[in-house]
């Protein structure tokens, strides 16, 4: 390896390393401020973008860490969040070559359906609602919130382009 | 390369079922342990993380709350001044009541009605009239003083003018009964309208700022003894022989509130007892005024021995004979041997000499007739007297 495409190579490790912090400290400074049952799930944009720069075993890892963060704020669901953000993690990083087409729509499909699938699985595994409530959360209000989650996500990828493009290994 | 890509698939493969399985047995763990887990996580790396979510959460309420802070800002705001209000009231009820029971009887206690005259401020609409005794020409009082007077009646509303209307003239006197005059608006402009002038003073009765007037009973509309107002200062007017004093009136026309009727029978009774908590007060106060005074003039002829005493000595003049001539006027016909000391006044600050005192009989002028006072002197001890 060539000692420029190693310092291109660290560079954009370190840029990506500095967006996932930033979207890190994003889920627990700018989130509370929008108090509405649709929130901006930051923490999945930032396991999202992440995931595909690693493999999918240290992707995995690091939705367990995630996840690890998320449940120690809610005791009572402990675990589900690590389920989720693990599952979430390793398949976005075994599907890294949706982002490498590096198309923004696509990137917000991603982001919809990963938001999506989170809310799922970490409502099934934390047994949050049943019946009725269950299909309204699952149909109404996690759409609501993976919507306005791919939004910022594509928001993202376009202001902060250095920060959260994935470059094809 | 085959076998290294299967290796790592083995490997991603392995973190992932290590995860799920750790995810699962974190959803299945005993309640205390996950609370005991959880609770190290908080207290370690998301411990920053922590305090920045609160402090959004903070700003939030804060945002939140705003709109409710208002809100609440703006009804204790009106609380306030409705609070404020009511007790303006109590006290101005509580005042009447004191009148009402120092009237004891004969008289009527009355609202303010609103009026759409354009001089409101000089006549009023009483609640009361001929069905409740009320009269023309009976006098309107309130706690205060001297509210006004009756001008017509019916049955159950009257109208009264008040002391600020041109037509309102009252015999008055000083509290002290040391002059009599009459009280009539203060035809002036701006604020000076909502006085009073004392007119017709004797020229001869000077009073002090701060003199309580009260009607004199002259006359068969005003009982004697109702505060008028207070002297605030002297005006100057064309006539020479008499004073016209500004006073501030006792009973303001713009306060509203309750006030008081005083029938026919109670008016010719008097009440005089009624409003004398205002005029002892009026005493007490130049009392003390007299006695601040006093010690300033004691303080100055005190001043004014020792000037002396310097002058006889610079001038070299035996004191035994300027001893006589430096006695006061009022004090000419004292056969007494008055020292220069003494000679001034014998309530003086001045200390008095501490050492033995003489033995034998004192050395004084012969009794006789007065000694001649120099004119000097008479201009020195004329004003500190006026004091």
């Amino acid at each position: 390896m060539r000692p420029q495409q190693r310092t291109s190579g660290v560079g954009s490790a370190l840029r990506a390393i500095a967006g996932f912090g930033l979207l890190v400290v994003a889920h627990f400074s700018v989130r509370p401020l929008f108090g509405s049952r649709v929130m901006i799930d930051f923490i999945l944009i930032a396991t999202l973008f992440a995931a595909v720069r690693l493999r999918p075993g240290i992707a995995a890892v690091m939705g367990f860490l995630l996840g690890l963060s998320i449940d120690a704020m809610a005791p009572n669901s402990f675990g589900a969040g690590i389920l989720a953000l693990t599952l979430i993690a390793f398949g976005a990083s075994w599907l890294k070559a949706v982002f490498f087409a590096n198309h923004l729509a696509l990137t917000g499909l991603f982001v919809f359906l990963g938001k999506w699938c989170f809310d799922a699985i970490f409502i099934v595994a934390s047994r949050g609602a049943l019946g009725v409530d269950l299909m309204l959360q699952l149909l109404l209000w996690t759409p609501l919130a993976a919507a306005l989650t791919a939004v910022v996500a594509i928001l993202l990828l376009t202001l902060f382009r250095p920060l959260y493009r994935a470059q094809p290994s | 390369m085959a076998r290294n890509v299967s290796g790592s698939g083995r490997l991603d493969a392995g973190l992932l079922t290590a995860c799920i399985a750790l995810a699962i047995f974190a959803l299945v763990m005993p309640v205390a342990l996950r609370e005991q887990v959880a609770q190290t996580i908080r207290a370690g790396a998301l411990a920053p993380l922590l305090v920045l979510e609160g402090r959004a959460t903070a700003i939030r309420a804060t945002i939140v709350s705003r709109e409710d802070v208002l809100t609440a800002r703006g009804d204790v705001a009106v609380e306030t001044l409705s609070t404020r209000a009511i007790n303006e009231e109590n006290q101005a009820l509580r005042k009447i009541m004191g009148l009402g029971s120092r009237l004891q009887s004969g008289f009527v206690a009355a609202e303010l009605l609103p009026t759409r005259a354009m001089d409101e401020d000089f006549e009023v609409a009483l609640n009361v009239g001929t069905a409740a005794g009320v009269e023309p020409f009976t006098p309107v009082v309130t706690a205060d003083g001297l509210f006004g007077m009756i001008r017509t009646a019916d049955r159950n509303t009257s109208f009264a003018i008040t002391w600020a209307h041109p037509d309102f003239a009252v015999s008055a006197m000083s509290a002290d009964e040391a002059a009599f005059g009459i009280v009539a608006p203060h035809l002036g402009t701006g604020i000076d309208r909502l006085m009073l002038e004392f007119r017709g003073v004797p020229f001869r009765t000077a009073l002090d700022t701060g003199t309580v007037v009260v009607s004199s009973g002259l006359g068969s509309t005003y009982p004697r003894g109702i505060v008028i107002g207070t002297v605030i200062s002297e005006i100057a007017t064309a006539e020479k022989w008499a004073r016209t004093y500004l006073l501030r009136p006792a009973a303001l026309p713009s306060a509203g509130g309750p006030v008081l009727v005083l029938l026919p029978d109670r008016a010719s009774r008097g009440v005089n007892d009624v409003w004398t908590s205002v005029a002892s007060a009026d005493s007490a106060s130049r009392a003390i005024a007299a006695a601040g005074d006093s010690t300033a003039r004691d303080a100055a002829l005190a001043e004014l021995a020792a000037r002396r005493v310097a002058l006889d000595s610079a001038a070299g003049t035996q004191p035994g004979s300027d001893t006589l001539a430096r006695r006061p006027l009022s004090r000419t016909d004292s056969t007494r041997a008055d020292s220069a000391k003494r000679s001034v006044r014998s309530d003086t600050t001045k200390p008095k000499p501490t050492g033995p005192p003489p033995v034998g009989p004192k050395p004084g002028p012969p009794p006789g007739p007065p000694p001649e006072t120099h004119p000097v002197e008479l201009l020195q001890h004329l004003p500190l007297d006026l004091r």
